[in-house]
């Protein structure tokens, strides 16, 4: 009777809605929600292994601190190492292949550990006479690119579109992408979109951003993405600053993540201002591989 | 007593018991419930909705699964003592952030330490070796029970909540659930405000309003109070910022004001930071709903500390209704709550 009535649910209501138990829960966590390395020593530490499918990831930070070599950085690591398919919204231009292509070339570690799937799939783009040592850079280049899908979304409503599209594509085809799942989804950044159009005096705007929120954490839930956005930082006053977007968005994410760079240098410093399951204020130094 | 009441009516008037009769009657079948600290000075009891205010990172969300653990605990298990409840917790996540990791870890921690303490006790801390393998089954075997009586529903908007609302109370009523449910949890009640005040003017004729959506909210929530007693716990953060200048239902003419000059903010920002943060904003339907609260703040850790990577930030607490003059102060730990003097 229990069973029929929660199957009842899923099938009108999807898992929203749907009782659970704790063991259940506790099942589905360590079953099919993994903690996605983000390659950045330090920073996967931090955060207890990385982004976590079916969390809200944050990163903020103030101007060039790093925030897009941080999601650049992530996508990388994840496709190279064959953990799934990138989505990559990108609101100001800012996602460059050619970093991407930097950073892989500058991990000797991410050429080397290749997952069996690539071994799986070479044999079909290669001659035979190559080794899978010697395959040529372009060619694994062109494979690890292929797993970052990147579209430009400019305005909320763009956003709104690509979120539903992405889900109609999800609970449809599960195997789309040659058998490999959209793992991780990264906005950068979530806040241009969002700020010009909160604020003000109609609630409209903030109707608007708590609606994308629950869409984000509804997806990660559900299809097992970890969502990475980053947020631009304002004025607190006195000189200090603050993430932007406000006290309604400071409850949205999982994980919060602060960075800031060290002037010139290419070192920089990530604090924990909130994570689910360990202690915030904790603070690490991580290295941007130039 | 709602079952002979609804048999016989006039049996039910006539009985004729004293205050003391009465007294003990109640203590009996709604005993007052000690929740772990900092919640532990008002004494609440079942039919009661605590309401837990405050900011972002002030703990609402870890007091909330302080209680669970110590409501899904049982009060003891094969011979050692844990000093939980026993009974069943609902679980309403509307934010959706709830990590069941976080729930689990917690949960071990109360056992483990329950159990070493019993075993420091019995005096067998010799023969570990052998014994880690059973005490760990044992761990792990106490771990799922308890689990089984966690109840988790998420919500993606006021809809789906009062959907399952309703779903819970049907169910409770043809007793499926076989469960008792003694506490349940909403985190955080004004999560679709903004939802649900954006809905309001675009479809004015056949969408629900803010003001609407609270009270079936409201309804529902005594609907199945009436039937099965239990203690309500719900937290609220704040959705106003210190210098976020928005109209709301209260102060429009203020807002006005702030509009004009938002200099004002900033020269008394002090004083007006914890009053604008804990700003009401849920209907008056649900503020009067809601018989005891208690508000947090943590004090924000300076950013000039950050390498001193294990400073604990301090948090305080205090009752607002009923109101008690003294503030606490709690840290945050692994385990648990530690009261700081």
């Amino acid at each position: 009777m229990e069973e029929r009535m929660n199957q009842d649910q899923r099938s009108t209501e999807g898992r929203c809605g749907r009782f659970w138990n704790g063991m259940d829960l506790l099942k589905d966590v360590t079953g099919s929600k993994h903690f996605l390395p983000t390659g950045l020593e330090g920073v996967d530490t931090l955060l207890g292994g990385g982004l976590r499918q079916g969390q809200l990831t944050e990163v903020t930070g103030p101007s060039s601190s790093g925030k897009t070599q941080f999601c650049l950085h992530s996508a990388s690591h994840v496709a190279a190492k064959h953990m799934g398919v990138v989505m990559y919204l990108d609101t100001s231009n800012s996602f460059s292949p050619s970093r991407i292509a930097t950073i892989i070339d500058g991990t000797p570690g991410l050429f080397c550990q290749r997952g069996s799937q690539s071994t799986i799939f070479l044999p079909f783009f290669l001659p035979l006479s190559y080794g899978f040592d010697l395959q040529p850079k372009d060619v694994r280049l062109k494979n690890i690119m292929r797993s970052i899908i990147c579209e430009s979304v400019f305005d909320v409503f763009a956003l709104s579109e690509v979120l539903h599209q992405l889900e109609v594509s999800l609970l449809n085809d599960k195997e789309k992408n040659g058998g490999s799942r959209i793992c991780l989804l990264i906005i950068d950044s979530i806040s241009s979109l969002l700020a010009p159009i909160i604020g003000g005096k109609y609630p409209q705007g903030r109707a608007m951003m708590i609606s994308v929120a629950m869409i984000l954490k509804k997806l990660a839930d559900e299809h097992n993405l970890a969502v990475l956005v980053t947020n631009h930082m304002v004025s607190a006053g006195n000189g200090a600053v603050k993430p932007a977007l406000g006290e309604s968005w400071k409850a949205v994410p999982h994980v919060r993540l602060v960075i800031s760079r060290d002037r010139g240098s290419n070192i920089c410093t990530a604090t924990v201002l909130k994570h689910t399951l360990l202690a915030s204020g904790r603070t690490t130094k991580f290295v941007v591989p130039s | 007593m709602a079952g002979k009441a609804r048999d016989d009516p006039r049996a039910w008037l006539a009985v004729e018991e004293t205050a003391a009769a009465f007294l003990s009657g109640s203590l009996s079948s709604r005993p007052p419930i000690i929740l772990p600290p900092p919640l532990h000075r008002a004494s609440l009891r079942p039919g009661n909705v605590v309401e837990i205010a405050g900011p972002s990172n002030s703990g609402k969300s870890h007091l909330l699964l302080m209680a669970a653990v110590q409501c899904i605990l049982p009060k003891e298990w094969e011979g050692i003592y844990f000093g939980g409840l026993g009974k069943a917790v609902m679980y309403f996540d509307l934010d959706c952030r709830f990590d069941v990791l976080r729930l689990a870890q917690i949960l071990r921690n109360h056992i483990a330490e329950s159990c070493s303490s019993a075993h420091l006790r019995s005096g067998d801390l010799e023969n570990d070796g052998t014994k880690d393998e059973l005490q760990r089954s044992f761990e792990n075997t106490l771990l799922s029970d308890c689990m089984q009586r966690f109840l988790y529903v998420r919500c993606c908007n006021s809809s789906e909540f009062i959907a399952a609302l309703e779903t819970l109370h049907s169910r409770s009523r043809s007793e499926i659930l076989g469960v008792c449910i003694y506490f349940v949890m909403i985190d955080s009640i004004g999560t679709f405000y903004w939802m649900d005040r954006g809905s309001q003017s675009v479809r004015e004729n056949k969408g629900k309003s803010l003001q609407g959506f609270t009270e079936t909210i409201v309804q529902e929530i005594r609907r199945f109070l009436q039937l099965q007693p239990a203690l309500v716990l719900v937290t609220k953060a704040p959705i106003y910022g210190e210098d976020t200048t928005t109209a709301n239902d209260f102060n429009r003419g203020s807002s006005k004001y702030m509009l004009d000059d938002p200099t004002v903010l900033r020269h008394s920002r002090h004083g007006e930071e914890r009053t604008l943060s804990s700003r009401e904003y849920m209907p008056s339907i649900w503020q009067s709903f809601v018989t005891h609260r208690i508000n947090l703040q943590v004090e924000e850790a300076e950013f000039s500390s950050m390498l001193e990577s294990e400073v604990l930030s301090t948090h305080t607490s205090e009752w607002v209704q009923p109101s008690l003059k003294t503030k606490e102060k709690f840290s945050i730990v692994d385990g648990g709550v530690v009261l700081v003097q």
